[in-house]
């Protein structure tokens, strides 16, 4: 799952690659504007973002849904001047983009940056409110891929990224299956987060690990699992869809580490588990170590619900692979994305959701 | 010499309104052994078929739709200009809507384009296309497709759409600009989702030119379906998933960039 940023590219793609790269340089420079360059994707953290992610655009999407795609491109042709407001990976971005400013300060020619890129299935019609609305804020966002109502995914790898953010349930879940971290965004009231730090909060199974100790939990009940994760201890999880992201921020940490910046880092992540740490947390966190991964802060919960946790943590993003969880911190104002991946999408609060046929 | 000869078995496109469009016969067909009387297909059939599946769907809005592509074979070597007879013979063999052949060679067949009042010239030879490039006539260069769509993709390459005009407007640059509107006009006839015909930008700029660019595009009729802003980001990744069957610029630019 993390091969999606290889070495070294293709012999044959560098000469034009780096024709590319050369032609947008030399435009860049040429801008009176200190307005930052993109970096280099091979060398970036790059996350794509969705336009409704990005922005609201609840009801832009009920025009959609009501009168059909040619009024909704007309509604937002004739409001193209009229930015968006934000939306809930609004924070995120902007978190993001705080980190690269400070990155940039400490290593002025570095390409390993956050690569934000703006990934959306709208009709490039709709582009031009969406650039105007990205101006307006100022965010850095300069790569687009507008796909007219394509699948994103050949772009996500074609854009090598390393984390997808939609509201599209069914366009995360292709991404997972493709070996691509993504996670479905639901809108939520959220109090003010922090502005110099980024906080990311992952769960533990399923998320970060695979789903192979959940299964036991669901299918075989909460004592087995126990003695199961005390048996294995010392035997790593295998990893889960967001290991990769979570690999990707730390390699952004030891940047600032490097430089004495450990109190002061910008990026702070938290995992978030209902184990308990007496009996099946020992586990967890010798996986991590096997993987030579650190987290700032691992709370360990033991079964009690995470939405007041959350609540003070005030991470600007959250991961867990169980809706009932997502809707649990939702209400309580943080900010969540939904994994969809593993058994956890077959039960709902503990009993076996009946699923239908699956979609040829 | 120059020699232009009508294909009977098709009917002519008003010569007004339709958007002409040459492919090098070279393009058109493979030329297998000499024994045979019918060529192989070659690298332009898949395109050829979408331009015709194209003007079917717009004889379906409207049978009396004037502005369709009209596909003119031609040839832009002695030793093609030798095979008129087997050329003509193979488009018929596998019913091609090609219109018109022009048997030239190759220091003639820039004038055959003009003559032929052509909008764009499609070749599979590197050379052919900046030649007729520097005589104003838009030219592109055909690839192979390895999974070629059966939706017509015309992929505008947007950084020379807002270059500043800094004197009179090249030649090249005035016939992609009309091409473009036209093809334009063409792609208004269909509906947003459920179109032959599908127009892409890319550009090696970030967002904010690139909306410069969709709004002078759309300044001269070009509504663009699909948008991909690269800001400095290597294109054949993109390329090979967009998969359009030609790229236009200013005059001349390639697919393997």
């Amino acid at each position: 799952m993390c091969e999606v940023k290889p070495n070294n590219s293709a012999p044959t793609e560098d000469s034009g690659a780096e024709r590319d790269w050369a032609a947008a340089k030399v435009f860049f420079d040429s801008l009176k504007t200190n307005k930052p360059r993109p970096p280099k994707p091979q060398y970036a953290v790059t996350i794509a973002v969705s336009s409704r992610t990005l922005f609201d655009m609840v009801a832009e999407r009920k025009i959609y849904e009501d009168e059909g795609l040619e009024k909704y491109v007309a509604y937002q042709v004739e409001h193209e001047s009229d930015p968006l407001l934000p939306g809930v990976a609004f924070p995120f971005v902007k978190a993001l983009m705080n980190v690269n400013s400070r990155l940039r300060k400490l290593y002025p020619d570095s390409e390993e940056l956050f690569d934000i890129v703006l990934m959306t299935n709208n009709h490039a019609q709709v582009g031009v409110r969406l650039i105007n609305s990205i101006n307006h804020y100022d965010l850095t966002i300069e790569r687009f891929c507008m796909t007219g109502g394509k699948s994103p995914i050949g772009y996500l790898k074609a854009y090598m990224t390393n984390l997808y953010l939609s509201k599209d349930s069914e366009k995360v879940t292709e991404a997972i299956e493709e070996g691509i971290a993504a996670a479905t965004m639901f809108m939520t009231q959220t109090e003010t987060l922090s502005e110099t730090q980024l906080r990311v909060a992952f769960d533990g199974d399923a998320v970060l690990f695979s789903d192979e100790s959940e299964i036991i939990v669901k299918e075989h009940g909460l004592d087995t699992f126990f003695e199961h994760e005390k048996a294995f201890e010392n035997k790593p999880l295998a990893q889960g869809p967001l290991k990769c992201f979570l690999e990707a921020l730390g390699k952004l940490q030891r940047k600032f580490y490097a430089k004495n910046e450990r109190m002061n880092c910008p990026i702070r992540t938290y995992l978030v588990t209902a184990r308990s740490a007496a009996s099946s947390g020992a586990r967890v966190l010798k996986t991590l170590r096997s993987w030579g991964l650190e987290i700032d802060e691992a709370l360990f919960l033991a079964g009690a619900p995470k939405g007041p946790l959350l609540q003070k943590i005030k991470p600007h993003i959250y991961f867990d692979d169980q809706m009932f969880h997502i809707q649990g911190a939702n209400e309580m104002g943080t900010i969540s994305a939904h994994v969809p991946y593993g058994i956890g999408q077959k039960y709902h609060k503990g009993k076996l959701i009946e699923q239908p046929a699956k979609k040829e | 010499m120059v020699s232009t000869i009508q294909n009977t078995d098709v009917k002519q496109k008003d010569a007004d309104r339709a958007l002409v469009v040459a492919v090098t016969s070279r393009a058109v067909f493979e030329s297998g052994a000499d024994g045979d009387d019918v060529y192989g297909m070659g690298v332009a059939f898949p395109l050829l078929q979408a331009l015709q599946r194209v003007n079917k769907r717009l004889l379906e809005e409207n049978p009396a739709e004037s502005l369709l592509f009209d596909v003119v074979v031609i040839t832009t070597d002695s030793q093609q200009q030798q095979q008129s007879s087997r050329i003509i013979s193979s488009t018929r063999h596998y019913g091609l809507e090609v219109s018109r052949f022009c048997f030239s060679s190759e220091e003639d067949f820039v004038e055959s384009l003009q003559k032929n009042n052509v909008q764009l010239f499609l070749s599979t030879d590197s050379n052919e296309a900046p030649q007729a490039s520097q005589k104003g006539v838009l030219s592109a260069l055909l690839d192979r497709q390895e999974a070629p769509s059966e939706q017509l993709r015309v992929m505008f390459c947007g950084d020379d759409v807002n270059r500043p005009d800094a004197g009179p407007m090249p030649a090249s640059r005035q016939a992609a600009q009309n091409f473009s509107a036209q093809l334009g006009e063409m792609r208004q006839r269909f509906s947003m989702s459920d179109s032959p015909l599908r127009i892409v930008l890319v550009t090696s700029h970030g967002g904010r030119e690139s909306c410069g660019a969709l709004r002078t595009l759309r300044s001269h009729g070009v509504n663009v379906d699909e948008a991909y802003c690269l800001a400095g980001a290597p294109r054949s990744p993109i390329l090979s998933v967009v998969r359009p069957h030609f790229l236009l610029s200013d005059g001349f630019s390639g697919l393997e960039d």
